[in-house]
């Protein structure tokens, strides 16, 4: 029953070229603005061991597959620790999901009721408070420090698998790198990788140097041993800051990818002279930050000032950094300035940065009810990384789609990719069992925009005397006589214990 | 119909009480091939050689008759006698890949005394269903071995290449594991019915190719210039789904196959078949919701036969179709089937590519993608994949789908090492629409410069025209035979 540490496949991608370790953040910033009240950072071990606590969770995790269903109920344990008054941090995987969180203070069996203030699940945290501040009180609120340096000695604190009672481990900072963070299955941020053990039930807890937080513990690698993962404190501190004005914004993006520029033809050909500065703009989101400024095929001078290399690094501090590092610290609404080549030209431009809520589409999505409508036998849900993970779709369509949804626009005439997932067995569906895991086209000849535009679709009061749906790879339409519809849904819906037609609600923002 | 292949003739079971030795077995002869063919990855080189032997049946004037699979793809066929002792190189006439048939001929009259001397077979007509026929197998010693089968079933099968089917016998009888066993010549009455393509010592069954298929593929080459099999250009549907069949508006009487798409340039296109349509029957012979006809002969059979096994290009076929409710009648002149835009097999040509700078072209075939394994349908570069599923989407100014298949590390592909699988769409400019029209728009590059826009990040990439044919003059230096093989 212990809380799994979240653990790297070691296929994911290295998305990114390396970076080498990230300048020091700007001067520790009081994340909450804390009162003066608060008690002072602790000085000794014991007040230290105080402020970590065990988080005990119940959680019910969706199914895809049946997407009426409760889901799974489970639970685990993880670790966290006081930064605030009735402020605990941990880590948003040890929290996500969860119908019940309990949190145990060191030393006492009782078990204080709590929720989730905040969660950011693109770099894995989140905050908690317990319904009862008291009994937390008088505790030590944990401080943080800087990136460590490489090879400097860090421990690890908290409440782990093999035992009851806080556990210390103490290891070295092995590497500072731009990685995977495996929680959403698609953010990419700046990681301490430690030597020392971290296990199942360890994430969340606070990783110390001079008695200071240096990082959150929070995920390991399979297949290596003695690598533990921690989230350093410019992370940690972004996201205090952006929750300090009552709701988390995710990160912003720029919204462009960039193209090494190592060729010397394709330099000549863009027009720029062989000094090794300029990345070209490969592709550009539509409808990000930088739709309409940039375009595909232009040339990244540089960024807030500082020069951008051809394989698209910028200099921070003597430390060579990849350009979205300059991103990555800044909020909705921020800007940066941009100077760019276009045809030989040089242009400048200054660019508004949002977060692109159409990109979420490839990362997990946690504590929702799966959206689904259920239709005479047919099951539709709109396709996402969780119902990706699920079925596994074979249909190179489906995947074409998947893969292209934000590159090609799809999302703005799509703002759900609604695929027929499930064919359930009655007399209606003898013939059409196989056209599960299909993209929906049209439905009675309207091209479908969302599940709600479906199922308005398919429950319209009028109906023609055969309801169309048309699918990708389908060669022709399936069926259904809407005389029939009222019955076969009920008796469907009885028999294959469906006791909901449809579940529409849209999930939250702070879902994935 | 069947979809997959049964292995062929791995023969493992022992004497049968069927078997019996025959002396002197008319019209048989040894064929012994070497096959070579071209790596797929790298198109420029020829994979290691494999050797098949199998058997042909000997026709009037010298000609036998034997598979595709002997003939493909090789490099060199020998004729040998049933007793091992003589030999003679011998070509091929005409090949069929789909219908999995050809015919060879020595290649050298005065060396081949010996085959004049074998009693060329004639050929037989149809045998009924729970009729028999004679399968020949060779000893080593020469010996015929005679197994008496019966024709359990027919149906279409594909045997050679995946989804051409074809009327086949399928055949009982137990045979034994003898040498040349890799094709095998099927006879009643000392007459020949069929070439076995394939048999499953598991289940005992043979499918031996049926002799009306051997009788249109010899008139085919008879006539001098070997066409191929007709083919109507249409992708069905079936259309049991009662629901289905109610909004089309089919009655329970009537059978039909619903038309999902009508190949641009095919017979049916200029029949005027649109998609839509429901095809009801075929020279009067009605096909049911499955796509099945009343065969005089062998009872139920899939349509495709009234079509491939009835017919040959530049007969006509008369199709009652249902259009918006109505049952009107539209005549068909059969043509060949229409060059897919990627082709589903490529034998005994070679795979074309160019080579520019470092950077490899292609044109995108079925068996580039099956390369990729067994799990070839989900590790194949996905937009390739897309390509082959919806070739509709892609067909539009092309007449082949040429990709950069790979990247050769060279001074003149700096920076583009990891860039593989992305179908070109211009070069220089100029619309790609083969390898052919890509050779020419290389011949043309701009200040120095060859511009290469593909569909995928980075959707353009750059060679200096200068330092690319420098490159390119190197990679001959290594051991690359030509930077180019363009289609004839």
């Amino acid at each position: 029953m212990k809380f799994p540490l979240l653990i790297l496949s070691g296929l994911i991608l290295h998305a990114l070229p390396a970076t080498a370790q990230a300048p020091a953040p700007a001067p520790a910033a009081d994340p909450f603005g804390l009162t003066p009240d608060t008690p002072a950072a602790p000085a000794n071990a014991a007040d230290i061991y105080r402020s970590v606590v065990r988080i005990e969770v119940s959680t019910q995790v969706a199914d895809y597959r049946t997407p009426w269903n409760s889901g799974r109920f489970g639970g685990g344990t993880g670790s966290g620790f006081l930064i605030g008054p009735n402020r605990f941090l941990t880590n948003a995987h040890v929290v996500s999901n969860a119908r019940r969180i309990l949190i145990n203070e060191r030393g006492s069996s009782v078990k204080h009721p709590a929720k989730v203030v905040y969660v950011a699940h693109d770099c894995d945290l989140a905050i908690l408070e317990v319904e009862d501040a008291a009994p937390f009180a008088g505790l030590s609120h944990l401080d943080f420090g800087d990136v460590p340096q490489l090879e400097s000695q860090v421990r690890v604190i908290g409440y782990p698998v093999g035992g009851d009672r806080i556990s210390v481990t103490r290891g070295v900072v092995s590497r500072i790198d731009f990685r995977p963070y495996s929680h959403s299955q698609v953010d990419s941020h700046l990681v301490v990788q430690i030597d020392a053990a971290i296990n199942p039930g360890n994430s969340g807890g606070p990783v110390l140097q001079n008695n200071k937080v240096v990082g959150v513990a929070f995920q390991g690698l399979r297949q290596a041993d003695n690598t533990g993962y921690m989230i350093p404190t410019p992370v940690i501190r972004r996201f205090l800051k952006d929750v300090e004005d009552g709701e988390y914004d995710h990160y912003v993006d720029l919204g462009a990818t960039e193209f090494a520029l190592f060729n010397p033809a394709m330099r000549r050909a863009l027009q720029l002279p062989d000094n090794g500065i300029g990345v070209m703009v490969a592709s550009v989101t539509p409808e990000g930050p930088c739709d309409k400024i940039l375009q595909a095929g232009d040339v990244l001078l540089s960024i807030d000032g500082k020069p951008i290399d051809n394989a698209g690094n910028i200099d921070v501090d003597g430390e060579q950094v990849v350009l979205h590092e300059i991103v990555e610290r800044k909020f909705e609404g921020d800007t940066v300035e941009l100077e760019f080549q276009r045809a030989g030209e040089k242009k400048k431009a200054t660019i508004t940065l949002t977060a692109f809520p159409a990109a979420r589409i490839f990362a997990l999505c946690y504590g929702e009810r799966p959206r689904f409508v259920f239709f005479c036998g047919l099951t539709f849900q709109p396709l996402d990384l969780n119902l990706y993970a699920t079925y596994q779709f074979s249909d190179p369509r489906v995947r074409k789609t998947y893969q292209n949804y934000v590159k090609d626009t799809i999302f703005k005439e799509r703002e759900d990719v609604v695929i027929l997932t499930r064919v359930e067995s009655d007399a209606l569906t003898t013939y059409i069992g196989g056209y599960a895991g299909k993209m929906v086209d049209e439905i009675n000849g309207v091209k479908v925009t969302s599940l709600k535009h479906a199922h308005e679709l398919l429950y319209a009061e009028k109906q023609p005397e055969f309801i169309t749906i048309k699918c990708e790879g389908i060669s022709r339409p399936i069926i259904v006589p809407s005389a029939e519809v009222a019955a076969a849904n009920k008796r469907i819906m009885q028999t294959s214990g469906i006791y909901q037609p449809a579940n529409l609600e849209a999930p939250s923002s702070d879902s994935r | 119909m069947r979809t997959f292949l049964l292995p062929l003739l791995l023969v493992l079971s022992l004497g049968s009480l069927t078997a019996a030795p025959v002396v002197g077995a008319p019209g048989l002869i040894r064929i012994n091939s070497t096959i070579q063919t071209y790596s797929v990855s790298q198109p420029w080189e020829r994979n290691t050689p494999t050797k098949r032997r199998g058997l042909g049946a000997v026709l009037s004037d010298l000609r036998i008759l034997t598979t595709a699979e002997m003939v493909a793809d090789t490099i060199y066929i020998e004729l040998e006698s049933a007793d091992g002792t003589r030999t003679a190189p011998a070509k091929v006439l005409a090949v069929d890949y789909e219908a999995n048939l050809a015919l060879v001929t020595p290649i050298e009259l005065d060396q081949s005394a010996w085959v004049k001397k074998i009693k060329p077979l004639e050929t037989n007509g149809p045998v009924d269903i729970d009729g028999t026929l004679d399968i020949w197998q060779l000893e080593d010693n020469g010996n015929a071995i005679r197994t008496v089968g019966t024709v359990r079933s027919v149906d279409q099968l594909s045997s050679f290449i995946a989804g051409y089917y074809f009327l086949s016998y399928e055949v009982k009888g137990s045979m034994q594991s003898a040498s040349s066993s890799y094709t095998l010549p099927a006879t009643r009455d000392g007459k020949l019915v069929g070439i076995l393509t394939s048999y499953n010592s598991k289940d005992q069954m043979s499918d031996v190719l049926a002799p009306e298929i051997v009788a249109l593929f010899l008139a085919d080459v008879a006539d001098g210039d070997y066409v191929g099999f007709p083919s109507l250009g249409v992708a069905t549907v079936l259309t049991e789904d009662p629901q289905f069949r109610a909004y089309l508006g089919l009655t329970d009487d009537h059978g039909g196959l619903y038309v999902s798409r009508v190949l641009p340039g095919s017979s049916a296109e200029a029949a005027g078949l649109k998609e839509k349509d429901v095809l009801l029957s075929f020279d009067g012979k009605p096909v049911d919701r499955r796509g099945y006809y009343d065969d005089d002969r062998y009872g139920r059979l899939f349509w495709t036969n009234l079509i491939r096994g009835k017919k040959k290009v530049g007969d006509s076929v008369k199709l009652k179709i249902l259009r918006d409710g109505k049952t009107m009648t539209v005549t068909a002149i059969l043509q060949r089937r229409v060059d897919p835009l990627i082709p589903n097999h490529i034998h005994d040509k070679p795979p074309t590519y160019l080579i520019k700078g470092g950077i490899v072209f292609q044109d995108l075939s079925r068996p580039y993608l099956k390369a990729f394994g067994k799990e070839w349908e989900s590790r194949a570069p996905l937009g390739l994949l897309d390509a082959l599923r919806n070739p509709e989407d892609y067909e539009e100014g092309r007449n082949r789908l040429v990709f950069l298949s790979r990247v050769v590390a060279t001074p003149a592909t700096i920076g583009y090492d990891r860039i593989a699988s992305q179908i070109v769409t211009k070069v220089n400019g100029r619309p790609i629409e083969d390898m052919n029209s890509l050779a020419e728009a290389f011949k043309h590059p701009v200040d120095g410069l060859h511009t290469i826009e593909i569909d995928d990040v980075p959707y353009v990439l750059y060679l200096d025209a200068t330092q690319s044919d420098a490159v390119d003059q190197q990679l001959i230096k290594s051991g690359l035979p030509e930077l180019q093989r363009l289609p004839e």
